[in-house]
């Protein structure tokens, strides 16, 4: 880091007057929006802009010539887009102004054509693009919907969710994002779909993942036991001597889409009975169970 | 995306009073949506650039005026130069390809 008392100019005795006639002498030839085309000007600019941050603030610049702290102390990177110069440059802005260059382009010479062209470019050109965000419930985003938005500015935005839109799609509503500046067409309104959790669905893909939780009974019995679908609750036929973790598998009951479908893969979980059951306890107790019936089998050594 | 005119204040550090002059004086454009002005990012760059001018270098009203009639001029200018060095970047074909 530079000396702040050489990056301005002046002497380690300096006065404050001096010291903020010398940072406005700097300032007016080294400020990044009055040198538009010098990449370096900013990086000057700041150099300069710290060394009067630390020399015009009486209490640093007391530490600094005290040595406690050093001239980067005061480094404070300056917030993206904080120069003018980098959105004059673009088309169809409110303050773009051709009167600098405008007898040039009536003349009928082949630049007079090109300036024309891109003078009517410009007048042409879209408004811009407008981003929003949806939340969007998990049914809602399988089975499609219809949705409103309203608008901070007021006025309201209708957005039609596909039926198997996905979390972080962005849906193009064409033509209702800001007017042009000019003559042109409006932009487009960005709709990024932000898709919210359900109590029990996930979704892999087209197909839907449930875990369902089923009785003892069920599970080494058989049955048919209700089981939720994302377009309401189906018969599911659980096969005898079930288990934890076995998928079954329901056809046709994910998400939609017009020339196919994911299915809805549901994954059993035997649920032991959290409540005292001195019925099954007894049972249980007399049970002798055949000696094929070892779920520990692989692990034997 | 759209500013609001409370969120422009806060983030370029205006007061109300003072914008109301420099929209007069129309060193700011703000766009409007119903009976709101709202403004971009570039305004609130522009806001920052007219606050270096008049606080830390001392231009007066009548020379920020004309700073930035000059410096938009310029913009234009670099825009139209640009374009015309694109054109003929386009209409001159690679050598030695």
């Amino acid at each position: 880091m530079q000396d702040p008392y050489q990056v301005l100019g002046v002497a380690k005795t300096a006065s404050a007057e001096e010291i903020r006639k010398a940072y406005r002498q700097l300032a007016k030839k080294l400020h990044p929006d009055l040198n538009p085309g010098d990449k370096r000007a900013e990086e000057r600019f700041k150099e300069v802009s710290v060394a009067n941050d630390l020399l015009s603030d009486p209490e640093k610049r007391r530490r600094y010539d005290a040595g406690e702290i050093d001239a980067s102390g005061a480094e404070k990177a300056p917030p993206q887009g904080r120069y003018y110069r980098e959105y004059a440059g673009g088309a169809g802005h409110p303050y773009e102004n051709a009167s600098g260059y405008a007898d040039f382009a009536e003349s009928d010479d082949i630049f007079a054509e090109l300036l024309r062209r891109s003078r009517e470019q410009a007048r042409r050109a879209p408004g811009a693009d407008l981003h929003y965000v949806l939340n969007v419930p998990f049914l809602e985003a399988v089975n499609g919907a219809s949705k409103t938005i309203t608008l901070p500015e007021g006025g309201t935005l209708e957005v039609t969710i596909p039926p198997g839109v996905e979390d972080g799609q962005i849906l193009r509503l064409r033509g209702k994002g800001a007017p042009s500046p000019g003559e042109g067409p409006p932009g487009d309104a960005l709709v990024q779909i932000v898709v919210q959790p359900h109590r029990f669905f996930t979704r892999e893909g087209d197909d839907i993942l449930l875990d369902l939780p089923i009785t003892v009974k069920e599970a080494a019995l058989g049955a048919e036991v209700r089981a939720p679908t994302t377009t309401g609750s189906v018969f599911l036929k659980v096969p005898k001597r079930s288990n934890t973790g076995d998928v079954l598998r329901l056809k046709g009951k994910g998400v939609k889409r017009r020339d196919a479908a994911g299915d809805e893969l549901v994954k059993l979980r035997v649920m032991m009975p959290t409540e005292p059951e001195p019925e099954l306890e007894a049972f249980l107790a007399s049970w002798s169970p055949l000696p094929n019936y070892d779920p520990r089998k692989e692990m034997r050594s | 995306m759209t500013i609001s005119e409370r969120e422009f204040l806060e983030r370029a550090g205006l007061d109300r009073q003072t914008l109301t002059v420099w929209i007069e004086e129309e060193w700011l454009i703000p766009g409007h949506a119903g009976a709101e002005q709202t403004f971009s990012e570039m305004d609130i760059a522009r806001a920052n650039l007219i606050r270096d001018l008049k606080q830390d270098m001392g231009v007066n009203d009548a020379g920020l005026s004309v700073i930035l009639h000059l410096l938009d001029q310029m913009h234009g200018l670099r825009r139209a130069l640009a374009d015309l060095m694109q054109s003929t970047r386009e209409r001159t074909p690679k050598s030695g390809a």
